[in-house]
């Protein structure tokens, strides 16, 4: 589609607030009834609604300074019946070569993380608005004003009622189409395009993200932006097994929600335990604090495997494929509840609750679609409660004398470590328990440094039962696993933002950083939880969504508490603030979008472009997604980056194929215009990457404080963010950076502590100082 | 498996028709003495002895400039290498492209050498290196096989393994 010619990003020009105050009324034509209703009078910017090529420009400036790295994870193409081609120095019978192959799997890749969120909020939506009614009002509570950020620079309006999601909703499954279908053979064919597309995917994720969790929050009563919000009971050790399990695993709040409000009404809270897996957990809590969380989808086979829970309800994202199967194995009945999932289960929707219990639990059938969340919070308990003392006599695991006896066959091949993702000793593990020593198989259970995917299991010659024997090795650490999470609290509240606003553009907060994404880590959860450790101490704002915020939860200090018992919720230096589940991802781009709102006082509607570039100069903020493993998270960053947030992933991130790495070495790429004065001068790496993989966790930790420095950084806050990444650098590398006088403009940005070392460096550079753009911007350059 | 030396450590991450040269440490020095301006990347599972010392040892025997990526810095700079400290893809950044002139300043290399990176990121560089960095070649002298590198060591055990790098090098 020709882009809209009113939105065109060229016609803007900087002064143009200043000098244009355009007014434009947007009215919507009541089709039935011929009328034209005029909402309030807003002021709007050059591209409300973009289509894919509207923000183009502003993609290319972004990847002018942070060049797209590819790293193939494949040499060829099969997506086609030319094919397979290989594509390695060679192009395709389409004409494709390497590049846009990549560029163009992570479109592929962005596109199918973005429906999932889309496709989660147009169910939730829908449903809740058949619940509440489309009127029912977008509140987020009195402090927060701003609450749909996104929606508002992005679409150029405010939403105030779940109807008007609808429309947000209309928009980016127009543009999800047009962006999937450039995926087909012989459609877009550079790759700079395809990744253009990509980052438009990614924002419509953001914007799917922000939809789906304003409407749950609002229709639902979720926390809004409650810095005290409780604290979750978590862990396997939390769960009473006495009682009858249910266990929800996915993103869907709905169905754990129709299970709480079955147990409610039925005056049943106390006779069950409803726990959770991934961000259902994390959503079923925040819409009711009895709720237990088990943990990240890290925990999934082995806690699977437990045979803890009597029945599993699955809604839709990060659920094994395999669970009816893995399910029947322990007499557990399986409920599927969306269209995304029904394992091949008759749909029983339309069926009295009573019948599909009495064929559940007579094992007429193995499990049951149901599409309708009441029904599935009926059929559950119901089901629970009779299988749970059928089930109590059940053998679950073997018993560790047969684990040894299991792990005497062993032949030693290797192949279950060679194909395990991380090379875990799974092999010594099995070698050593054979010999009664169970001490590996623990180290591999504790903080899920074998986070179960099985594939060991595959490849065993002896067909061994490894995930078993790893569940029940673990089964007795399992009953200390008892931690706590602060629910997710949803936003922002503007109040915090109007608090930390300066101290975070100046530099005094070093930055916001945000730990989010899934449990595919190198080295176990542990890791992530001694990140936001480290930089809670340093004063930084931390976040946290999703798998990562559990990690974090599964951490304790040496008196016993966890980091959410440490650290307060409010958003503000030494927060540790809980979002929600990975569709609350939205509220971190929210937060940067809202700085430069009430902060900075930029308009948003339809502002994309000055809103992104002022978060990518001014908003120290990072992502760091050290497990990130989906589609979704690559959905998520890629929507991230166009906002201007550089985002840190774990290793396994290499294999998301693209990176957007800048260069220091190349000056001209990191010029600014000084939108004060006019002024094109040079600037400075900051941020020097928009998308990085780093090789440990010893490597991300100085980068992503380096990461969080920005060109408008007053001395005073260059010099604390200077002193956080020297710090870091020199615990791990032993000496200071040799970077760092890239980034000091002035001597007054030289940290104190610093000072005598950072000048010999300087004077070894021939450091000469430099003048400073006082409104840097990458816009008004390259021929806007 | 009988050629289970030459499949990849990791099989999964063959990517296509191209795989490695398997290579001894003799064909490995063939290819340093022919090289003009080879580079060493050492990673951060060679930062401890004995290979920390018998990867210090090729690097002194044949002279080469070394990178160091995530934090392997600090042990080979007390090994006296003297190297250079960057993240794996930012080396790999460079390592594409034909412009730049090399940790020297005197010219892109024509060999890399890698040793003792965390596999599957290293493949994935090797990756990158194989499909856009035509102007050099990848030899890899860790104990598994890349089939993403131009030559590679086979699969091995420590102590073959130990015995290929010390013939490389000086000992440490």
């Amino acid at each position: 589609m020709a882009p809209k010619p009113e939105s065109k990003p060229k016609n803007f020009k900087d002064d143009f607030w200043k000098t244009k105050d355009i007014k434009i009324s947007i009215g919507e034509i009541d089709e039935a009834s011929g009328v034209i209703e005029v909402p309030e009078v807003e002021t709007q910017g050059p591209t409300p609604k973009p289509n894919i090529t509207d923000l183009r420009s502003w993609d290319m400036k972004l990847m002018g300074r942070y060049e797209p790295f590819y790293a193939p994870f494949c040499d060829m193409c099969c997506l086609c019946t030319f094919g397979k081609c290989d594509l390695t120095n060679k192009k395709g019978a389409c004409g494709i070569d390497a590049e846009a192959q990549q560029a163009r799997t992570v479109l592929l890749a962005s596109c199918i993380g973005s429906a999932c969120h889309s496709g989660h909020s147009r169910h939730l939506v829908e449903h809740l608005i058949e619940e509440f009614g489309a009127d029912q009002p977008i509140d987020m509570g009195l402090n927060i004003d701003i609450q749909a950020p996104i929606m508002m620079t992005v679409l150029g309006k405010k939403p105030q009622t779940l109807g008007d999601l609808k429309e947000a909703l209309d928009y980016l499954e127009e543009q999800m189409i047009h962006l999937l279908s450039a995926c087909h053979t012989g459609q877009e064919g550079k790759s700079i395009d395809f990744e253009s597309k990509a980052l438009h995917a990614g924002l419509m994720d953001n914007l799917g993200m922000e939809i789906g969790d304003i409407a749950q929050i609002a229709a639902l009563n979720l926390p809004k932006g409650d810095e005290n919000a409780p604290l979750i009971e978590m862990g396997v050790g939390t769960i009473d097994t006495q009682k009858p399990v249910v266990l929800c695993i996915g993103h869907n709040v709905l169905p754990g929600a129709g299970i709480m409000d079955y147990m409610d009404e039925t005056g049943q809270e106390e006779d069950l335990e409803v726990c959770g897996i991934c961000c259902a957990a994390i959503d079923i809590s925040r819409y009711n604090d009895q709720a237990k969380v088990v943990g990240p989808i890290s925990k999934q086979l082995k806690f699977v495997r437990s045979g803890v829970a009597d029945v599993i309800v699955v809604d839709e994202q990060c659920v094994r494929t395999d669970i009816l199967e893995e399910a029947q194995a322990k007499n557990t009945a399986v409920i599927a509840t969306t269209d995304k999932i029904c394992l091949g289960l008759p749909d029983l929707t339309s069926e009295d609750p009573d019948k599909i219990v009495s064929k559940l639990v007579n094992k007429e059938i193995p499990g049951a679609l149901i599409l309708d969340p009441a029904k599935v919070g009926e059929v559950a308990v119901k089901a629970a409660n009779i299988l749970s003392p059928e089930r109590a006599t059940l053998k679950k695991l073997p018993d560790l004398d047969e684990v040894q006896k299991l792990s005497s066959e062993c032949t030693e091949c290797g192949w279950c470590v060679r194909v395990c993702p991380n090379g875990q000793p799974m092999m010594d593990a099995v070698v050593k328990a054979g010999e009664g020593d169970f001490s590996t198989f623990e180290k591999l259970y504790l903080n899920d440094v074998c986070y179960t995917c099985g594939r060991c299991e595959q490849e065993c010659e002896r067909d061994l039962p490894l995930m078993s024997m790893l569940a029940k090795v673990g089964e007795k650490l399992s009953k200390e696993e008892k931690f706590n999470i602060r629910a997710g609290r949803g936003p922002a509240q503007d109040v915090e933002i109007r608090r930390v606003g300066a101290p975070i553009v100046l530099g005094d907060i070093p930055g916001v950083i945000a730990f989010v994404g899934c449990s595919n880590y190198p080295n176990g959860g542990k890791e992530v939880a001694e990140m936001a450790k480290e930089f809670l101490e340093r004063n930084y704002i931390v976040l946290t969504t999703g798998c990562g915020a559990m990690n974090i939860g599964e951490y304790r200090d040496e008196e016993g508490k966890t980091l959410y018992e440490q650290y307060g919720g409010e958003f503000d230096a030494r927060g540790l603030i809980n979002m929600g589940s990975c569709v609350s991802n939205s509220h971190v781009v929210g937060a940067t979008i809202k700085i430069a709102n009430i902060f900075a006082k930029k308009p948003l509607e339809g502002n994309f472009e000055e809103i992104a570039d002022y978060i990518l100069n001014r908003v120290g903020a990072c992502g760091v997604a050290w497990g990130a493993y989906s589609q979704k998270a690559a959905a998520i960053a890629t929507g991230v980056n166009r906002w201007g947030i550089p985002v840190v992933l774990g290793p396994h991130g290499s294999k998301y194929r693209r990176l957007y790495l800048g260069r220091a070495d190349k000056v001209d790429s990191w010029k600014v215009k000084d939108l004060r004065t006019g002024e094109v001068m040079e600037g400075e790496p900051a941020p020097e990457h928009l998308l990085y993989a780093a090789e440990t966790k010893e490597e991300a930790l100085p980068v992503i404080a380096k990461l969080c420095i920005r060109p408008t950084d007053t001395p005073k806050g260059r010099q604390i963010k200077l002193n956080n990444y020297m710090d870091l650098y020199k615990r791990y590398f032993g000496e200071l950076p040799p970077d760092v006088h890239l980034f000091v403009r002035t001597e007054k940005d030289i940290p104190i502590t610093y000072k005598k070392d950072v000048q010999a460096i300087l004077e070894e550079v021939g450091w000469k100082p430099r003048k400073v753009a006082q409104e840097p911007s990458l816009m008004g350059m390259d021929g806007d | 498996m009988a050629n289970d030396r030459v499949i990849a450590w990791q099989p999964t991450v063959i990517a296509g028709p191209k795989q490695a040269l398997l290579v001894t440490p003799e064909t490995a020095e063939l290819m340093i003495k022919k090289a003009k301006r080879p580079l060493l990347i050492l990673g951060p599972l060679v930062k401890e002895d004995p290979v920390l010392s018998l990867a210090t040892g090729i690097a002194k025997k044949w002279d080469l400039p070394v990178v160091t990526t995530a934090d392997a810095y600090k042990a080979f700079n007390e090994k006296g290498l003297e190297p250079t400290a960057y993240g794996v893809v930012e080396i790999v950044n460079l390592l594409k492209d034909p412009e730049w002139l090399g940790l020297k300043g005197e010219g892109q290399h024509d060999l890399v050498i890698f040793l003792g990176c965390v596999y599957y990121i290293g493949s994935q560089g090797l990756s990158t290196l194989k499909h856009f960095a035509p102007h050099l070649k990848t030899l890899t002298i860790c104990k598994f096989f890349h089939s993403n590198a131009d030559a590679s060591f086979p699969n091995m055990k420590d102590e073959e393994w130990f015995n290929y790098l010390e013939k490389m090098g000086t000992g440490g």
